[in-house]
């Protein structure tokens, strides 16, 4: 097993234009291209699960495309498991597992008809199916069903069947737990987990924050087709403003004042025995200062993906 | 060309083809049958003063008729009965290939898999010629098995027989690479299947104008249906030109589809 030592992914200024919007040809600014992915330089390595974030529309499945070659980069480079996207081909495909968003279907086929079709164009066997197929709860009797009759849920759990049934090198998933209910996610979140533990890799794009915080081991957010933040999930949370509240027995007001002057400590409001600030960074030093304070209570509001995504995001667009 | 795509294709297909083909060789075996049983009697009655104009009009466009065995193979052939049963599942099936796989979604999850685009195209334009071939062979099995039941296959031959499906197969094969060239170029059916049923639907106007006018006669050099003439060929006098006019029509097609295909950026679905 490898892990965290071998680039699976990596982009050199991977961009992406398109033409104008069709009918806006001589209106005046109408000729600009989109800008669909702009300068993208990010790496993804082998054994991580590595979160996509951005709103729809920010550019996360265009990149997804250049890396399966569907699309073709306007500038830039993309490699993915060592080989330049833009000239490989099946081959490289044949070791990747991809589940698109919203994910369409042959509705004629039943579910492992499917499975068996789209599994035989690989030439390792589906090893994965059987375990994927219990682990999210698929009967004998849901894969003997025509897919035409699946719910929102059922087709996005063989959507993910499909990608990892050949126990791909590298899995593509863009916005997976779209239709699962909680369950199936948690079932879903232990699947990922595992895909990590066999030194697999996993590409995760999402605008669901609290799962790529909850599976990623690192996360990139793109914004407008840029990218704004690459960063190690739990050093961002680290980092991020967390909500403190503190109740004492009486005032102690060299205590407010020693809190209020502590490094990261902002927003500091003081009302009586009860005292609130945002605190950025390590909570080690506010713990010091705390231990033997005449404490009533404490309560530190764990810091949030969320947090660090909304901020990024009120930011002027780059 | 991939075996797993193809026999795919073949299961997806195989009811309507079964349903057309069908129908193609019950419309061959009716025309001899009705040859053999009116045939006389209905060019006697045409042949009066009255319905000669309408007669020689009809013998010019593609010979097809009732009155004669190779009228009756040529008719089965170019009567827009049958024409219409082969374009629904050659053209209809060509045009919708690619693009109605893009406008569903379902193609980025095909060549998610280890498959080329270019095998893609290879399979489904197999499994179009194939598609022509069977169409064609129903037509003409329909009307060698009437005529010989019937007792009317007197005049025919073997090879000019199988000259006329080789043809009709060129015919439709290149009708058939239009249509998939077609497909491979757009995101959404309708422009894939406009163009296919506009060059099928004109060409075949052009033709009959052409035949039926003769100062619409120069419209029929840009019709493919003017390279697929049976009587001539059953006459015995088969032009090799029209296998090769029709030969570099589907040439072009495969050049353009083989050429735009595998560059052309396929965007996330609108």
């Amino acid at each position: 097993m490898y892990r965290f030592s071998v680039d699976v992914i990596t982009t050199e200024g991977l961009t992406k234009h398109y033409g104008p919007p069709r009918g806006s040809r001589g209106r005046s600014g109408g000729d600009a291209p989109i800008r669909a992915l702009d300068d993208l330089t990010l790496s993804v390595q082998a054994g991580e699960i590595f979160g996509f974030l951005g709103p729809n529309g920010a550019g996360k499945s265009t990149a997804i495309r250049l890396f399966l070659g569907f699309i073709h980069p306007t500038a830039g480079r993309a490699h993915v498991l060592g080989h330049d996207v833009s000239r490989a081909g099946a081959a490289l495909r044949g070791r990747i597992g991809y589940l698109p968003g919203g994910i369409a279907l042959y509705d004629s086929l039943t579910g492992t008809q499917l499975l068996d079709y789209l599994g035989a164009f690989y030439p390792s066997p589906p090893v994965l199916r059987a375990g994927l197929v219990e682990r999210l709860d698929l009967s004998a009797r849901d894969l003997g069903r025509p897919i035409r009759d699946y719910s929102r849920g059922m087709r996005q759990k063989i959507g993910i069947v499909q990608a990892l049934q050949h126990d791909p090198e590298l899995a593509i998933l863009d916005e997976p737990s779209e239709g699962l209910d909680p369950l199936m996610q948690r079932a879903f979140y232990a699947i990922l987990d595992e895909r990590r533990a066999a030194g697999r890799t996993v590409f995760f794009s999402s605008h669901v924050l609290s799962e790529v915080e909850r599976v990623c081991d690192r996360v990139a957010i793109i914004r407008a087709g840029r990218l704004v933040a690459l960063e190690n999930v739990v050093e961002l949370l680290a980092r991020r403003r967390r909500h403190v509240e503190a109740r004492l027995d009486g005032p102690v007001p060299a205590l407010a004042a020693a809190l209020a002057a502590l490094p990261g400590v902002s927003a500091f409001e003081a009302r009586g025995d009860r005292l609130a600030f945002g605190l950025d960074g390590d909570v080690a030093p506010l713990l010091r200062l705390l231990q033997g304070a005449p404490l009533a209570d404490l309560t530190i509001e764990p810091a949030r993906l969320e947090d660090a995504f909304m901020e990024l995001y009120d930011e002027p667009a780059p | 060309m991939s075996g797993v795509l193809f026999r795919r294709t073949w299961a997806a297909q195989r009811i309507r083809l079964l349903v057309v083909v069908a129908g193609l060789a019950a419309w061959g075996f009716l025309l001899p049958v009705v040859y053999a049983t009116f045939g006389k009697e209905m060019e006697a009655l045409i042949q009066n003063a009255a319905f000669a104009n309408i007669l020689d009009i009809f013998s010019r466009f593609s010979g097809g008729d009732v009155f004669s065995i190779r009228g009756t193979v040529a008719l089965g052939l170019v009567h827009p009965i049958a024409l219409a049963l082969v374009a629904i599942q050659v053209v209809g099936f060509a045009a919708a290939a690619v693009a109605g796989e893009r406008q569903r979604g379902t193609l980025e999850v095909l060549l998610a898999r280890p498959l080329e685009r270019r095998a893609l195209y290879a399979t489904l334009l197999a499994a179009t010629l194939l598609f022509a071939a069977l169409t064609e062979a129903a037509v003409l099995g329909g009307i060698v098995a009437g005529a010989l039941l019937f007792g009317v296959a007197g005049d025919l031959r073997a090879t000019d027989i199988a000259l006329c499906w080789l043809n009709a197969v060129a015919l439709f094969g290149a009708l058939g690479a239009i249509s998939l060239a077609a497909s491979v170029s757009f995101d959404q059916l309708g422009p894939a299947m406009g163009i296919a049923l506009g060059v099928t639907i004109v060409g075949y106007a052009a033709e009959f104008l052409g035949t039926l006018w003769p100062t619409a006669a120069w419209l029929r050099v840009a019709s493919p249906f003017r390279y697929f003439q049976p009587t001539r060929i059953l006459a015995g006098t088969f032009e090799p030109r029209d296998l090769l006019v029709l030969g570099a029509v589907f040439v072009a097609a495969v050049a353009w589809a083989a050429w735009i295909f595998p560059r052309r950026d396929l965007a996330a679905p609108s």
